[in-house]
């Protein structure tokens, strides 16, 4: 009877000693961010898929339970994730660490005054900031933060995992900027504008988007202007993202010669994007090999 | 317009002339709720009314205005929010009905066991749809046994609600239990209180679970409870019993197939009266109803759907309605515009004979304002 209660006792204090964080994110991208830093001290799960369209999702009490038993929610912000108030109310978590990664970002088309016939314009800026890898480094910033404030006695390790993924990251940026550098100044069309950051900092120019308006469908003659756009302008790529109908961009690359390049806007986009260094390496090859 | 009239539209058309531009010229919403104006309008004909030679013909087209609701929104402070629905009924344009058709809090935290407290006015959580307000909805018309059993509004009451999440672990199941004041019971669920009696409070209750089954689809079940006073004279208390499933297959961002329906049965005792002018004799009136409905979201703008119901009364187990649709919904750009066309064939089998209706409408709807994500 001794050895059971001793034995009973052995197993509370190592559960409670291994004072795991949980962590639930929205994106994949930031599962993987908290995976990195976070290493076998964090539990991590996500909301959204690398292949749904963050901006739409519906609100599951599944989505509720996930942070109902997690310690930090950690968000891309800037209105992007306009549906996660309900979830988080949902949850009934009172403990939860909610995190808006968004804090330290330069933000760009920050507009000076919104209205519906703009189409779904986000007032704070565009949100799709995590396109840019060298936002990356603010972004594990603020994890890292969150982090030690949920298990101070792992900061350092956090410091330490984040550290080296920066490094890691660094290495990287510095590689993807050599392959894409012939072709800065060049100019594209993206469907939608997730990509403003990634071409700001490739230096790509964005000729034009095949919404017409963020948020509304192509039309016929917006995707005929396109067509006489990417005909003029010497265009070669049209990027979609891969939870985007395909049909106005195959439309436009056929009369035009361009081809539609399917990139990766989330890890878990396609099935190359395992994490945000892979996404960004088939990005990458695959925008350059278009461009050539 | 009379002076009435006039006073009774002054609450919305103050709302919307004070908060609606000091919300568009500050862009913010820290301080001030979210407003949403959501107008719907109905273009419909039946055969119902038979002509002068006594064959069934189509009526002329009657375009008319339904409904306005004005639904503003926000948290109160960090541990409640409040919500507020007014609605504005047509078709008489010239004497517009005016309501408060919701008007409540949820505390939501501060709260032992995690539990929300909800009060005021508003859609009970009896089964799944009576929550959803009809602008939501994928069809146009109020399925028969909602309509029969729970009033062309709905169940919206005067209430206070406690909800519990229950220890399921990774299933979300969820306990929901209302006192209602029973001013709804009136009318179409029960007799209308013309005593200066004391309220005949009911009661209602919900238990639900979800249940994720696989990497595009869901399915959550509930039942629910609900019992009051029906017969304010005698006493008399009823009470429903309702099943409610709801599975949604989502494949990708621009296609969903949704199967969904409720089953509601009803158990009462009742003055023969009611039906066949037998005073003093009591009868006992177990009725039910259910609807089904199968909605395919096969475009980014296009569903096409179809639903069947079925319904008995409260008072009558015999008096059944059966009607078949078949429906098409249009949401041309995002959700601020919507169009959904509806055939419905309703059948009602007299004894010896059954006489069929045919509806056709046509519903147009626009939304004003920040659109919230869907629940599920």
């Amino acid at each position: 009877m001794r050895t059971l209660v001793l034995c009973l006792m052995m197993m509370l204090v190592s559960a409670g000693s291994r004072g795991t964080v949980r962590i639930v994110t929205t994106l994949e991208d930031l599962g993987d961010f908290a995976r990195k830093i976070g290493g076998d001290r964090v539990t991590v799960d996500y909301i959204v898929r690398g292949d749904q369209n963050p901006h739409f999702i519906e609100i599951k009490p599944s989505y509720m339970m996930k942070l109902r038993s997690a310690d930090i929610f950690l968000m891309i912000g800037m209105e992007l994730e306009l549906w996660a108030p309900q979830i988080i109310d949902g949850s009934r978590n009172p403990k939860l660490d909610v995190v808006d990664l968004s804090k330290n970002i330069v933000k760009l088309d920050v507009p000076a005054s919104i209205d519906a016939s703009q189409g779904d314009v986000h007032r704070f800026g565009n949100p799709h900031y995590w396109l840019d890898p060298r936002n990356v480094s603010v972004m594990v910033e603020e994890i890292v933060v969150s982090l030690a404030k949920a298990s101070p006695a792992d900061e350092e390790y956090f410091r330490s995992n984040a550290l080296a993924f920066v490094h890691e990251l660094e290495k990287k940026i510095a590689e993807w900027e050599a392959l894409m550098k012939p072709f800065a100044g060049r100019r594209i069309i993206t469907f939608h504008r997730s990509w403003t950051y990634f071409t700001s900092w490739l230096g790509i120019e964005v000729a034009g988007y095949v919404e017409p308006k963020p948020g509304i469908q192509p039309t016929p003659g917006h995707t005929a202007a396109l067509i006489d756009l990417a005909k003029k302008g010497g265009i070669k790529a049209i990027v979609v993202e891969p939870f985007y109908d395909g049909t106005a961009a195959e439309r436009i690359a056929e009369s035009t010669g361009a081809r539609v390049v399917r990139l990766a806007s989330s890890v878990g986009g396609n099935s190359q994007a395992t994490d945000y260094i892979s996404m960004m390496d088939y990005d990458i090859a695959t925008l350059s090999e278009a461009l050539r | 317009m009379n002076q009435t009239r006039y006073r009774q539209l002054l609450l919305p058309v103050s709302l919307l002339v004070f908060l609606v531009p000091f919300h568009i010229m500050n862009g913010q919403t820290t301080l001030n709720p979210d407003i949403s104006i959501l107008p719907r309008f109905l273009a419909q004909t039946n055969d119902a009314e038979p002509g002068n030679d006594g064959s069934q013909k189509f009526s002329q087209v009657d375009f008319s205005f339904d409904e306005l609701e004005i639904v503003a929104g926000s948290y109160l402070n960090p541990y409640a929010r409040a919500d507020v629905v007014v609605a504005i009924s047509g078709p008489d344009l010239e004497n517009p009905e005016l309501s408060l058709e919701e008007a409540y809090a949820t505390i939501m935290r501060g709260l032992p066991l995690d539990l929300n407290i909800k009060f005021g006015k508003y859609r009970i959580e009896f089964g799944k749809l009576n929550t959803v307000h009809p602008h939501a909805w994928s069809f146009v018309t109020q399925p028969l046994s909602q309509q029969r059993f729970l009033g062309e509004e709905g169940l919206n009451d005067l209430a206070v609600s406690l909800s519990v999440l229950l220890p399921t672990g990774d299933i979300y199941s969820r306990l929901n239990v209302d006192i209602l004041r029973g001013s709804s019971f009136g009318g179409t669920i029960g007799i209308e209180d013309t005593t200066d009696a004391n309220p005949a409070y009911g009661a209602s209750s919900r238990l639900m679970g979800f249940f994720t089954t696989g990497d595009n689809s869901d399915l959550e079940v509930g039942i629910s409870g609900l019992t009051g006073i029906h017969d304010p004279y005698n006493s008399r208390r009823f009470w429903y019993l309702n099943g409610d499933l709801k599975f949604k297959y989502r494949p990708s961002t621009y296609t969903s197939l949704l199967l969904q329906g409720e089953f509601l049965y009803n158990m009462r005792n009742a003055s023969q009266d009611q039906d066949f002018n037998q005073f003093g004799v009591v009868k006992s009136v177990n009725s039910y109803g259910f609807f089904v409905f199968l909605d395919y979201q096969f475009l980014k703008s296009y569903s096409i759907g179809m639903r069947y119901d079925m319904s008995g009364t409260p008072y009558s187990s015999t008096d059944r309605l059966h009607a078949g649709s078949v429906y098409l919904g249009f949401y041309p750009v995002e959700e601020t515009l919507a169009f959904r066309l509806q055939y419905q064939h309703t059948r009602s089998p007299e004894p010896g004979e059954s006489q069929g209706v045919n509806f056709f409408g046509l519903q147009a709807m626009f939304s004003l304002g920040p659109h919230k994500a869907h629940p599920f």
